[in-house]
């Protein structure tokens, strides 16, 4: 930290302020979960959608090695965007809280007190000496006492509460199409739908059904379900999101 | 950085198992005042009555407080009672209201009653032998509730239950009389008469009695030196 720069001291820790109140090391931490690809969560009336673009950079990849959304309980599933295994951390403490809540108080943990579990954790990696903060963000979308509830999660620890919210690239550009196009009454498969357009809509190539991950927690079943790719192929034909060059 | 995940069946703040441990306690006849005891809690419709005898002895053969509260409010709607060793039960009562606290404060709504008698058995169960065997009795939206929490941890639910040296007089009185659909005042009278068969005849149990009324308003707790005013 006494590098014979001192002006650069306070981007090499993350304990340090820079003098105009900044912490670049976490700034620096939004800048690797733009590095990723997106997802998207979409709330509507009657549940979450939970949407992720994991395209594979080589046809040799196997597809379901890409991780992108992950249950966390019955109830709330989990998408991420940047460092996948940054993610994975969080993810397993998202998962192990949600069932300390079942052993402590024998009941669900609700989205936002699992949000805040994580988000708390994550914190202590913007203050602790030694470490780096996480380079990822989360989207926590659920059930909650029978009400639909979806939240984002940042380097910083700060939760967040949405209706329809994009993480990870061309992050703006696709907030912008989620807050044009979005409505409250929307039903799940119009969520599904907007969803899918809105990772559509940053792509010039069109969709391909392989390379979306979609997944759901309906009010009715209150239970995490994730579609197969003949149900995202399905969709994407339905709503002519596909790419036209090569389909 | 802090554990990863907090122990479920430890208190938040501080310890059941560091509390300094005198290898006699909890055994010691002589000197640890026991309740004795006995408290009923019957659950209705409209809420929830606990009726609680009013005697602490010492060694089962002195009476060593006439004058004693035996129930509690612990949550806005829901209240325990003291049964078995006081210090374990007093404990125990401080524990479970700061829980109760800190979980309002957090989430921003109180925690059901289901989720708190789950709770009281985790502290019961993973901390020393408290050697304690309250009743909880509370209201949330599901209804009323009322729970037995055993020194095991065990946490039963039924409409109506009774715990203390004085149990199977009361549940004598209780199981000749219950019957459902009772208001309020019907369970009230009939929680005061089980606690008052069980002073005539129970060494531990006696001097009066304490009734708490739990509705979704809150916790109304009186005592009554004399059992004519509640008969």
């Amino acid at each position: 930290m006494q590098g014979q720069n001192q002006q650069q001291a306070y981007d090499r820790g993350i304990t340090i302020f820079s003098p105009d109140g900044r912490l670049y090391q976490v700034e620096y931490a939004r800048e690797a979960v733009k590095r990723g690809t997106a997802s998207v969560g979409v709330r509507t009336a009657d549940g979450v959608v939970l949407a992720a673009d994991r395209h594979a950079r080589s046809p040799l990849l196997e597809r379901d090695s890409i991780e992108k959304i992950h249950k966390a309980d019955d109830h709330v599933g989990i998408a991420s965007a940047g460092h996948v295994a940054d993610a994975r951390k969080l993810i397993d403490l998202a998962r192990r809280q949600a069932q300390v809540e079942q052993l402590r108080y024998g009941q669900q943990i609700g989205v936002e007190s699992l949000t805040k579990e994580v988000t708390d954790y994550i914190q202590e990696y913007t203050q602790t000496g030694g470490a780096r903060p996480f380079g990822v963000a989360l989207l926590l979308g659920g059930i909650e006492d029978g009400e639909p509830r979806l939240f984002e999660t940042d380097p910083s620890g700060t939760p967040y509460e949405w209706q329809a919210v994009a993480i990870g690239g061309d992050r703006e550009e696709i907030q912008s199409f989620l807050e044009e196009e979005y409505t409250e009454e929307m039903d799940l498969e119009s969520g599904i739908e907007l969803a899918l357009e809105a990772l559509g809509s940053v792509s010039d190539e069109g969709l391909d059904a392989s390379g979306v991950d979609i997944a759901t927690v309906d009010v009715e079943s209150e239970q995490f379900t994730s579609l197969t790719e003949d149900d995202v192929a399905e969709r994407v034909d339905e709503f002519g999101l596909e790419g036209e060059d090569d389909e | 950085m802090s554990e990863f995940t907090e122990d479920p069946y430890a208190p938040e703040l501080g310890s059941f198992e560091d509390l300094p441990q005198n290898p006699q306690a909890g055994n010691d006849e002589d000197t640890v005042n026991k309740t004795g005891t006995t408290t009923v809690g019957i659950a209705v419709e409209d809420g929830v009555v606990i009726a609680t005898d009013m005697r602490a002895s010492l060694g089962g053969r002195f009476v060593s407080n006439k004058n004693v509260q035996k129930v509690e409010q612990i949550h806005p709607t829901g209240a325990l009672t003291l049964v078995g060793s006081v210090g374990g039960a007093q404990s125990f009562i401080r524990t479970l209201r700061s829980e109760v606290d800190l979980y309002e404060a957090r989430r921003g709504e109180d925690i059901s009653i289901d989720a708190l008698a789950t709770l009281a058995g985790n502290f019961a169960r993973g901390g020393p032998f408290m050697a304690i065997h309250p009743i909880l009795g509370g209201v949330d939206d599901e209804g009323s509730h009322v729970y037995s929490i055993d020194p095991a941890g065990g946490v039963m639910k039924d409409d109506y239950t009774v715990t203390g040296s004085g149990m199977q007089l009361a549940y004598g009185v209780l199981e000749g009389s219950y019957e459902e659909g009772l208001s309020m005042d019907e369970a009230s009278t009939l929680a005061a008469r089980a606690v008052y068969a069980a002073t005539e005849r129970d060494t531990g149990s006696g001097n009066g009695v304490y009734l708490a009324l739990v509705t979704d308003e809150g916790v109304d707790i009186t005592g009554y030196d004399d059992f004519d005013d509640v008969l």
